[in-house]
């Protein structure tokens, strides 16, 4: 057992003048304090923290053989490290001190009994005392980056005052760009100087500084250990731009179909989804406003054999650019007035808003689009010849979409076509009423204008040989469909009246005199038929029908072309066969027809029709329509030895489209059979690619596989519904039906621009905020810094100190509902103001009201959610000054009449009284008070159109209106929303107002309770821009001595482990705040970090068997001073 | 020249009067800007307290007895000044000195010998209740029902007080009243700067509420819930107190009343200042009349927080308003000007206000004035 040395305490009341002595008798605590425990001397002095005062103590200490010091005076934060240095300097352990706050706590706050709780506390301090040990304090070396949060002008500052010190600093900014709210302003007061004029240069400075790492969209996460050696996990947020690529040349932005509302303009004026802030930016690079995935997950893309940009043109025709909408489908698709009446859309079959309520009218909305663009007028790109000539076979959708696309590279591209003029089955298959000629020949000649020659009416095989062709291009495209077509092989087929059907329409687009009798039946069941049968009807025939051996669930046509049919009178006779023709003076008079029912499934995976024997029946007919189906016609390639596959179509290697023979492609119906128009274009641009390669002398074939379209399950639908309201898909305008088969007329006359607005806004993908994934951007960007995959950056860093310059935000004004702000169109913020005056704000720095007018009269309404005890109390200290501001630019631009209402005039600064002067020669009138509301019902005629701006002309006594045309509201300036957090994330106090509470209020405005954590600019409290300039300079100067100094002492009150005790449980490991404890392996003990060890204490007040201490809050001292405060 | 010395003796004494608010005032304006009186006069609330602030307040001037606490300045005073205690102070401090409106005086007298400010017989107090069968408040009764001096003795506002009674039949609801043993609440008296009587008419009420087991008091003016909910506790009367739009809410949400009856009109909600503003009850009294079938609600120019006053509190009932100074025909107007066939009010002031003003305006379409609980019986 350790011999207790005796106790030989000093103790020292202060008066503090008149503050603690005017209520404690100060005598009487200091004799009180002679009288106790271990006390050899005790002392009361008029101010303890004087020169004299402290060297009383050290005297005493030396003299005395003092080895514990009580002063009783104020509080530890403002003198506890005074007195520990006079202990030190005399010799003695500075731990072997106490202080007893007898002023704020006791003086301060009572008037009676003051004297006997003072005595109390002193009472208490000397029983602590008794049993403090020395302690020592450690010494940590401080790492010499600092950390800056916040890119606002105090940020700039302070990075730049300790970068150009020659100390690294991390610059974290949230938003894309540094600047803050100052590059936001117009003109600063009282000098009138732009505000991005000064404020640029030191922007600039920071984003090439070597010193300074600039993270913009980044924030910082985690902030772990202690001043000298902080580590901090900032988050990098993606930005989908890389910016080592990026030039910040801004052609994506025009690319970018998505329109949102300007921040930086606050929604003055609108941005895309990829945008630069600010031309000025740091850094000057782009940046994705992705927010959410889209919630259809585009499966219309997809869908596509094209992969056609639906959501990117659909949200283009939402916002009313249909002509961009129409460049960005051709940009994939040669054909969109084509492809906009024609397609069968697979899109829409794939569209997610079907799993809603319908699928989007994709195809007629892209018809929209097409129909709104005169393509005759449309520009021609500038094309760079290559001199490689490409011939291309077939003008149908295949071939001209490989002419496109070669032409575009740049490519001599010549087509061969048999028929007399191009379109191939477009033309010759489609008819009128579903593709009028003149749209589709304005599409081709475009193609034309690209520099395609297409040569009509030349048949290759007999009016030029494919050997001919082939040596005289360097690549040779066959797409020359399949126009063939196929015979029933029933009895007298041969009969007149009886026709194949695709010679029937080329012939009637042929313009040929085509005759159809009165009673016509169609043989066949897809697209074809129904054409046949509608184009039948429209020439003539009365009794109309279509023949179909199988079901309506078999039938290819689609279900819309089925319905269409139908509604114009056409029947459709199921499960029935033709088994023979009749003749009846010596033309077709009847059909004999057999009825079918459905069997297994056969090699097309439909079910076979078997026939019903003894179902025969006739129907008297004098016009057969047989569209069964169509093959290629390929006969001419076989001079060239090229193999045919089944059905005469050319085998061709799937991924590059290239024949058996060198330079030969094929693709289309030729390939493929008979299939959509879609898939011949898409056939053709796979071609082309892969011609392209093939020139060029690269490997490979045409465009990447793409993805299924994907549906979504039960529960994504579920979260859809609950989001979206439902709201049908708008149908176009129909011909009626009686007028529109008398003729060849077009049947759907297209969407109004409102039709097509509604429609296009119903798309989910358009729905959501910012990019909805087009990916047009990506096409657009010449150094491909486009990277939708790029992820969140997690960044550690480990700093000596931290400097928060997160600033302010303005207050939101609409909650006080009486000065109408968001009801009200020209009632506006302040910082609403400075964009409008700016130059290079939306408005070019005109000042306008919402319908473009110059105002008459403004009125600025001060101390908005300032100096409010229902919002702030505290006074924003700018919006005088800016006050003033504003009505000088409004007077220099409009020279309209301008109202200040204020309360008190604030013009304290540098310059400021001089321009308060100035504004007012200016002829400004002057209000003085508030506002109680800006209304706009007019009491007489005066104020008819204007707002009426309510209040007391405080000077004049009296109520006053005040008619104007804008109202300008001096919004508070007021902590940012997340600010508790962002204190948390950084263990530092607010003050009641919420703004960063610093260590004195006075004194040490720039630290903060937690050591090694500084704070500058409007975080700490509304400032202008001066004064954050000096506070930021300020907080670099403390950052920098910091550093100076090299090394940080640490308190030395930290946890202790009694080894012997403890039991390795863990628990202390789980509530230590700062991951200052860990279990030692093997034994299984807890062992402290000693500068991670905040002393807070938790671990001792869990520890279930009491091993841990911690060192000057020992159990014995807190009882002892608990013991003595309850006596 | 006119010389003014600051007397802070005067000051002192409103202070004394309960009117220490009064430093906190910094003059901006806002309580004039806001006052309803200045749609119609001029009245700056800013001014007196200023005079206030320096003693230089002429307690003769008409002005000290304008504030109709109708509590928007209240509401929005940036330094939150409770300038209706001032406006009180100033009053008692009036009173004291004798200066004190004539048409007040008779209130006062009637108040102190018959505990009601319209000269009727205390004994007579029941008599609206007549042929209702409606019991006298025995302890093991729900609710005491409250009527009110005005619905007790004013022949049109006796209708809300029947309506209710009917009501609260159809849901059984179990009821009872004290008649004679009622006192008027006080709360007018209080603001009109009347202290001593308005103590000695909540102790009446205390005792006799304590004396008969009182838990519950239904009421239908916002006055009497005001001063029973916020005041009577202080002076220690602890009930709970509903107003009767609550009560209706409660009812008709729980199915207990089921208003049928379609009534096919345009109705607009005036908000009484003590129901609103002072209380913050805004929504129940709407949603009993959406409750309606066929009833259109609509809302009024000023509303919610920033309703126009009718002009009758503060003791400004008892007094006399000039015509064409009258806040309740200015109201009338917005009702007008909305197209509201029924102006549906919760409180017996504005109802007798209103209906006043009907009496001398000749406009086109003039709305009825109706308590939300005729309106209510009426459809059930």
């Amino acid at each position: 057992m350790k011999t207790e040395i005796e106790r030989r305490i000093g103790v020292y009341v202060c008066h503090c003048g008149s503050n603690i002595a005017d209520t404690v008798d100060v005598k009487e605590v200091a004799g009180f304090a002679a009288s106790l425990r271990g006390v050899v001397v005790a002392r009361d002095y008029m101010f303890m923290c004087s020169d004299p005062g402290q060297e009383l103590v050290g005297n005493d200490i030396r003299e005395y053989k003092l080895n514990r010091v009580v002063v009783a005076s104020c509080s530890p934060l403002m003198h506890e490290r005074t007195f520990r240095r006079v202990c030190r300097d005399a010799g003695l352990n500075p731990y072997l001190f106490e202080m007893a706050n007898i002023r704020e706590q006791c003086s301060w706050v009572h008037d009676d009994g003051a004297t006997e709780k003072a005595k109390e506390l002193v009472r208490a301090a000397v029983m602590r005392v008794y049993y403090h040990e020395p302690l020592e304090v450690m010494e940590v070396p401080v790492n010499p980056n600092i950390l800056i949060v916040g890119g606002g002008i105090a940020g700039i500052q302070a990075a730049l005052d300790i970068a150009n010190a020659g100390y690294k600093v991390y610059l974290v900014e949230r938003e894309p760009s540094i600047g803050g709210h100052m590059i936001q302003l117009d003109e600063t007061f009282p000098t009138l100087d732009c505000s991005a004029c000064i404020l640029t240069p030191k922007m600039s400075d920071v984003g090439s500084h070597p010193n300074i790492e600039l993270l913009t969209y980044s924030e910082v996460e985690d902030v772990s250990g202690y001043i000298g050696n902080f580590k901090v996990k900032i988050r990098k947020k993606a930005r989908y731009v890389d910016e080592a690529k990026c030039t910040g040349c801004g052609l994506c932005f025009e690319a970018c179909p998505v329109v949102m509302k300007s921040e930086f303009d606050l929604g003055l004026a609108e941005r895309k989804a990829i945008y630069i802030s600010f031309p000025q930016a740091v850094p000057n690079k782009a940046v994705i406003d992705r927010r959410e995935e889209r919630p259809c997950k585009a499966a219309c893309m997809d869908a596509c054999p094209i992969h056609t940009n639906v959501p990117g043109y659909l949200k283009l025709i939402a916002e009313g650019k249909f002509k961009e909408a129409y460049k960005l489908i051709r940009a994939t698709n040669p054909l969109p007035s084509t492809c906009g009446r024609v397609c069968y859309a697979p899109c829409e079959e794939a569209c997610n808003r079907g799993q809603l309520d319908e699928p989007l009218a994709i195809r007629d909305l892209k018809r929209f689009a097409a129909d709104q663009v005169d393509i005759d007028e449309l520009e021609v790109p500038q094309i760079t010849k290559t001199g490689i000539r490409v011939a291309i076979i077939g003008s149908g959708p295949a071939g001209l979409a490989a002419a496109n696309d070669l032409a575009l590279e740049g490519h001599e591209v010549t087509m061969f076509e048999a028929l007399p003029e191009a379109g191939g089955m477009l033309r010759y298959g489609i008819p009128e009423y579903r593709l009028p000629k003149t749209i589709l020949g304005s599409e081709i000649d475009y193609i034309r204008r690209l520099g395609v020659e297409i040569r009509t009416g030349v048949q290759v095989g007999k009016d030029v040989s494919l050997v001919e062709i082939k040596n005289n291009f360097q690549a040779v495209f066959i797409a020359t469909g399949a126009h063939g077509g196929m015979r029933l092989g029933v009895e007298r087929e041969d009969l007149p009246g009886v026709m194949e059907g695709i010679s029937f329409l080329r012939g009637v687009n042929l313009g040929d005199e085509i005759k159809v009798g009165k009673k016509v039946a169609v043989i066949g069941g897809g697209n074809t038929a129904i054409d046949c049968a509608r184009t039948a009807k429209r020439l003539g025939g009365e009794d109309v029908r279509i023949v179909y051996r199988r079901s309506r669930a078999e039938m290819p046509a689609s279900a819309e072309e089925v319905a269409a049919v139908e509604k114009e009178g056409i029947k459709i006779d199921f499960l029935t066969a033709p088994e023979r023709f009749i003749p009846g003076s010596g033309k077709l008079s009847k059909m004999e027809c057999i009825r079918m029912k459905l069997g297994e499934l056969d090699a097309s995976g439909r079910p076979r029709p078997i026939p019903i024997t003894g179902s025969e029946f006739t129907i008297p007919v004098d016009t057969v329509i047989a569209a069964l189906g169509q093959v290629p016609e390929t006969e001419f390639i076989q001079e060239l030895g090229l193999s045919l596959g089944k059905g005469g179509t050319i085998e061709i290697d799937s991924q590059t489209g290239a024949t058996g023979l060198e330079g030969v492609f094929a693709g289309g119906d030729v390939v493929s059979g008979p299939a959509s128009v879609i898939d011949a274009i898409a056939a053709g641009k796979k071609a082309a690619c892969s011609i392209s390669r093939y020139l060029s002398g690269e490997p490979g074939g045409g465009e990447e596989e793409k993805a299924e379209p994907e549906k979504l399950s039960e529960e994504e639908i579920k979260g859809l519904k609950s989001r979206f309201s439902p709201q049908g898909r708008l149908e176009m305008e129909e011909e009626p039906v009686m007028k529109r088969v008398g003729d060849f007329r077009e049947v759907t006359s297209g969407y109004t621009r409102e039709e097509a607005i509604s429609e296009a806004s119903r798309c989910l993908a358009g729905q959501i905020e910012g990019c909805i994934e087009c990916h047009e951007c990506q096409k657009y960007c010449e150094p491909g810094a486009i990277n939708y995959a790029m992820q969140d950056e997690i960044i550690e860093a480990e700093v000596g100190s931290i400097i928060l310059a997160t600033g302010y935000q303005q207050f939101d004004p609409s909650v006080i509902s009486q000065y109408g702000y968001g009801r009200y169109d020209n009632v506006i913020t302040g910082l609403e103001f400075e964009r409008l005056s700016n130059a290079a704000g939306p408005t070019n720095g005109e000042i306008h009201l919402k319908n473009g007018q110059k105002p008459e009269s403004v009125a600025i309404i001060h101390c908005v959610g300032s100096r409010d005890k229902n919002f702030h109390e505290y006074c924003s200290r700018v919006c005088c000054m800016y006050a003033l501001k504003f009505a000088h630019l409004i007077k220099e631009k409009t020279n309209a009449q301008v109202y200040q209402m204020y309360i008190d005039m604030r013009c304290f600064g540098e310059g400021y009284e001089e321009f308060y002067e100035r504004v007012t020669q200016e002829g400004v009138k002057f209000i003085r008070g508030k506002v109680s509301r800006v209304t706009d019902r007019a009491l007489s005629d005066e104020e008819k159109g204007k707002l009426v701006v309510c209040v007391e002309d405080t000077l004049l006594s009296s109520f006053i209106r005040v008619p104007v045309d804008m109202v300008i509201l001096c919004s508070a300036l007021e902590p940012r929303a997340d600010v508790e957090a962002v204190a948390r994330l950084f263990s530092i106090g607010r003050r009641a107002d919420g703004f960063f509470m610093e260590r004195h209020v006075k004194l040490d405005p720039i630290t903060t309770m937690n050591d090694g954590v500084f704070i500058a600019g409007c975080c700490e409290s509304p400032k202008d821009i001066p004064d954050t300039v000096a506070q930021a300079k300020a907080a670099a100067s403390e950052a920098l001595s910091l550093l100076a100094r090299g090394k940080v002492e640490i308190e030395p009150i930290v946890a202790s482990v009694d080894e012997e005790v403890c039991s390795g449980c863990g628990l202390c490991e789980k509530v230590c705040p700062y991951g200052a404890l860990s279990l030692v392996s093997p034994e299984g003990i807890m062992e402290v970090n000693r500068a991670l060890c905040k002393g807070c204490g938790a671990c001792a007040a869990t520890c279930p068997s009491g091993a841990i201490s911690l060192s000057h809050f020992t159990y014995r001292q807190i009882l002892d001073e608990v013991e003595a405060l309850t006596y | 020249m006119t010389v003014a010395n600051p007397l802070s003796e005067a000051t002192e004494a409103v202070i004394a009067a309960g009117g220490e608010a009064l430093n906190s005032c910094y003059q901006c304006g806002l309580c004039t800007a806001i006052c309803p009186w200045n749609l119609v006069r001029s009245f700056t609330t800013r001014k007196l307290i200023h005079q206030t602030q320096l003693g230089l307040v002429e307690l003769e001037n008409e002005e000290i007895w304008l504030c109709a606490t109708c509590g928007d300045c209240v509401e929005h005073c940036p330094r939150k000044v409770e300038i209706i205690d001032i406006v009180r102070a100033l009053r008692r401090i009036g009173t004291q000195w004798g200066a004190i409106p004539k048409s007040l005086k008779a209130a006062i007298t009637s108040l102190a010998a018959m505990g009601n400010p319209w000269g009727e017989a205390r004994e007579q107090r029941a008599d609206w209740a007549q042929g209702l069968g409606v019991k006298t408040f025995t302890p093991d009764t729900e609710f005491l029902f409250f009527p009110c001096c005005t619905p007790a003795y004013d022949p049109r506002a006796r209708r809300i007080a029947l309506a209710t009674v009917s009501i609260l039949k159809k849901a059984g609801i179990d009821f009872g009243i004290l008649g004679p043993e009622e006192n008027c609440c006080g709360e007018s008296i209080r603001k009109v700067g009347e202290e001593e009587l308005f103590q000695s008419l909540a102790q009446a009420n205390i005792e006799a509420f304590k004396r008969h087991g009182v838990h519950k008091i239904l009421v239908s003016s916002p006055h009497c819930y005001h001063t029973f909910k916020n005041e009577y506790p202080a002076l220690g009367g602890d009930f709970e107190v509903i107003h009767s739009t609550q009560l209706l809410a409660e009812l008709i949400q729980e199915g207990r009343i089921k208003p049928v009856k379609a009534l096919g009109k345009k109705v607009a909600y005036h908000d009484p200042c003590y129901l609103g503003r002072h209380n913050k009850i805004y929504e129940e009294p709407r949603r009993v009349l959406q409750s309606i079938p066929g009833l259109e609600l609509i809302e009024l120019p000023d509303s919610h927080e920033d309703s126009l006053c009718c002009g009758g509190g503060g003791g400004r009932i008892w007094m006399d308003t000039k015509k064409g100074e009258r806040l309740s025909d200015l109201r009338i107007g917005q009702a007008l000007e909305v197209g509201a066939e029924v102006l549906a009010v919760a409180c017996p002031y504005c109802l007798l206000n209103f209906d006043d003003s009907l009496l001398s305006m000749e406009e086109e379409g003039l709305p009825e004035i109706r308590d939300v609980a005729e309106l209510v019986d009426g459809a059930i």
